[in-house]
């Protein structure tokens, strides 16, 4: 009998070598590559995190190097005060409202578009792909004026719908692909169990869906966390302003206190590192999916 | 338990017409088992059965029921699918329950049900696995299991045993026979193999090209094939086919191929000299003549194939190639000449245009 284990290419002694160590120019090429990209990434971050707990003259003479004392009041002031854990809250409110409403909405679409045939599928998916082709901005005005039609104006809703509205292009593609691998087989069977569209987006194909729900979920939480044209369009009190707005009104007040900016900076950016970190294993498994048939 | 009619079943796909008015009973409680090459409709028609596709004309009946426009659910069938069809995300209890769940069922009702049917499976000690931890027997089990807790009047397998290997599909051919044994329930099972066909039907429906070939027990179509196609598919290894034409010899009708290959013809044929036929033998009824006699025909030996249980012996004689599966236990070499004898009264005639069985 033909041993089929030994001729597959893993049992290849040098293939199996060549596998595991790239040569000595390879390795340098691959580190030296990964350790720019993590610099270019890395060091922004590192001196804005440092730079809050400098000193101003500190901050000016030693810009990118180690505290020469360490300021841990920049950011225990920050902390204690009730504009920052205001600001934070509303980032919180919009950037969880706009999560929440993308997932429910593009889900469900995504899912029709996926396996239920209806006239206009094509026409209406191509539609939801055109928005990914119109940054926020150009639309700005039309949106304005809408938002304050609708009597919107200076709400959470005036700064979340438009986002939604801006993130279901890429939500719905996301969501589409890995509905469409689903096998075909679990919704016959569901059917046969009794199951209808209905119960078998919320059994099976949702409980199924972890890691993409957790992708578009970070995706549409980062984008509207980092967003800074719609608030500043759509709100007006200082009360519901999220963090990049509190961010412009704080430069504005200590717009010669770099250091406390920095440190500011930093601790609103923190919340998105540590989702991030905590779901990066489902992003990456959620942009992948259905890229090679398992 | 039901009977299930279907009346000039027909299925389209646009212009394609893959079903051409297909017509068969069921009894009640009977095992049937749809056979035929790929792409011959069987699994469509199957899906059709359970409501799955939809019938483009003809009659559906399960029981006393139209079907035709009924969803799967409301068909009171269940439904085994090749790839197993588990939910992945839930335990071997939860898929099993999950049609319990959706009817409304109570959790004692569920876990009675479940209990039940992972005592004829004995799948027990499984029933808080997820189907990733199980072997692919095991999934094939959990299906099944999912299938009884139903208690459906019609069971469904559509290539149930395709993705398992050798062995184990012979282990689990055993279990669905003794599973319809034991339940008694009307199934309908789609398959390419013909061996699992024959093994497991009450009856088989010979499926070819969108129509039914025969209908009838496996030793029917064993021994009497209506055509061409079904003595070709039925039978391991399948049956020699020589096409020639009936001739006469000493007033003895005669098998001549157009190369001279002359062969015997069983009493019950009519001489009809040069009626074109296709003369048929199957390779369990080609034995080796010691000695050899006048009438048997001398071949040389082109390839062997021990099996163990026997020795498949491929020969040339003129043009034409005939296989025998000998039990002698004697030791046949290739280059070799073989005398052969052929069971005439096992032989079997078609008629080369039509492709209809003569005798």
């Amino acid at each position: 009998m033909t041993d089929l284990a030994a001729t597959a290419p893993a049992a290849d002694p040098s293939y199996a070598e060549s596998r595991r160590r790239p040569s000595f120019v390879a390795a340098l090429y691959i580190y030296g590559s990964l350790f720019v990209v993590a610099a270019i990434v890395l060091v922004p971050l590192l001196t804005t995190a440092l730079g809050g707990f400098k000193t101003l003259g500190d901050l000016r003479v030693n810009p990118f190097g180690l505290p020469s004392e360490w300021q841990w009041s920049n950011y225990t002031d920050i902390l204690f005060s009730v504009r920052y854990w205001q600001m934070l809250m509303n980032s919180f409110i919009i950037a969880g409202l706009t999560t929440l409403l993308t997932l429910a909405v593009a889900a469900m679409a995504a899912f029709s578009l996926a396996h239920v045939r209806f006239f206009g599928a094509g026409f209406l998916m191509n539609y939801f792909l055109l928005g990914l082709m119109f940054p926020i901005a150009t639309a700005i005005l039309p949106l304005f004026i809408r938002i304050r039609d609708l009597g919107l104006l200076d709400s959470y809703l005036g700064v979340v719908l438009p986002q939604v509205a801006f993130g279901l292009g890429m939500a719905i593609l996301l969501f589409r692909n890995f509905f469409r691998n689903v096998p075909k087989e679990l919704f016959d069977a569901a059917l046969v169990d009794g199951s209808g569209y209905i119960r078998f987006f919320w059994y099976i194909t949702l409980p199924l869906s972890r890691p993409i729900l957790a992708t578009v979920a970070i995706v549409a939480f980062v984008n509207s966390w980092n967003n800074y044209i719609m608030p500043l369009i759509m709100l007006n009190s200082q009360a519901k302003y999220p963090w990049p707005l509190g961010i412009m009104v704080y430069q504005g007040e200590y717009s010669t206190d770099w250091q406390l900016v920095l440190a500011f900076i930093t601790l609103t950016i923190l919340p998105t590192i540590i989702v991030f970190f905590a779901a990066q294993k489902h992003i990456v498994a959620g942009l992948t999916a259905g890229a090679v048939k398992g | 338990m039901a009977t299930i009619a279907l009346d000039e079943v027909r299925k389209s796909f646009g212009h394609h017409k893959v079903l051409h008015g297909v017509s068969i009973d069921i009894e009640d409680g009977e095992f049937v088992i749809l056979v035929g090459p790929s792409g011959c409709g069987k699994s469509t028609l199957l899906r059709m059965i359970a409501g799955l596709e939809e019938i483009t004309g003809g009659d559906i009946r399960i029981g006393e029921r139209v079907v035709n426009d009924l969803a799967p659910k409301d068909r009171d069938i269940a439904m085994v699918f090749q790839n197993y069809a588990l939910y992945p995300h839930m335990t071997v209890a939860e898929n099993m329950a999950f049609s319990l769940k959706l009817a409304g069922a109570s959790k004692a009702e569920k876990q009675k049900a479940v209990a039940r049917a992972a005592e004829i499976l004995d799948l027990t000690p499984l029933l808080d696995r997820l189907p990733k931890e199980l072997s692919g027997g095991q999934r094939q089990r959990v299906a099944m299991g999912r299938a009884i807790v139903r208690d459906p009047k019609v069971f469904l397998f559509d290539e149930p045993l395709s993705n398992l290997d050798a062995k184990l599909r012979v282990q689990m051919r055993g279990e669905i026979k003794s599973l319809h044994q034991r339940l008694k329930t009307t199934m309908v099972y789609v398959t390419h193999d013909q061996i699992e066909a024959m093994t497991m039907a009450d009856r088989i429906v010979v499926m070819n090209g969108g129509r039914v070939e025969q209908i009838g027990r496996p030793l029917d179509l064993y021994e009497k094939p209506a055509n061409l196609f079904v003595a070709g598919f039925i039978g391991s290894p399948s049956m020699n086919l020589i096409a020639g034409e009936i001739a006469s010899g000493d007033g003895v009708p005669l098998f001549r191929s157009a190369d001279g290959l002359s062969l015997p013809l069983p009493a019950r044929v009519a001489a009809a000299p040069g009626r074109a036929v296709v003369y048929g033998v199957r390779p369990e009824h080609v034995e080796p003549a010691a000695p050899a006699g006048p009438s048997d025909a001398v071949g040389e030996i082109a390839l062997v194939e021990p099996t163990g249980a026997e020795t498949q012996v491929l020969m040339t004689l003129g043009g034409a190639q005939l296989l025998g599966a000998f039990r002698d236990w004697a030791i046949h070499r290739p280059g070799e000449r073989l005398a052969l004898r052929i069971q005439r009264e096992r032989v079997h005639l078609f008629d080369k245009e039509s492709g209809q069985r003569i005798a």
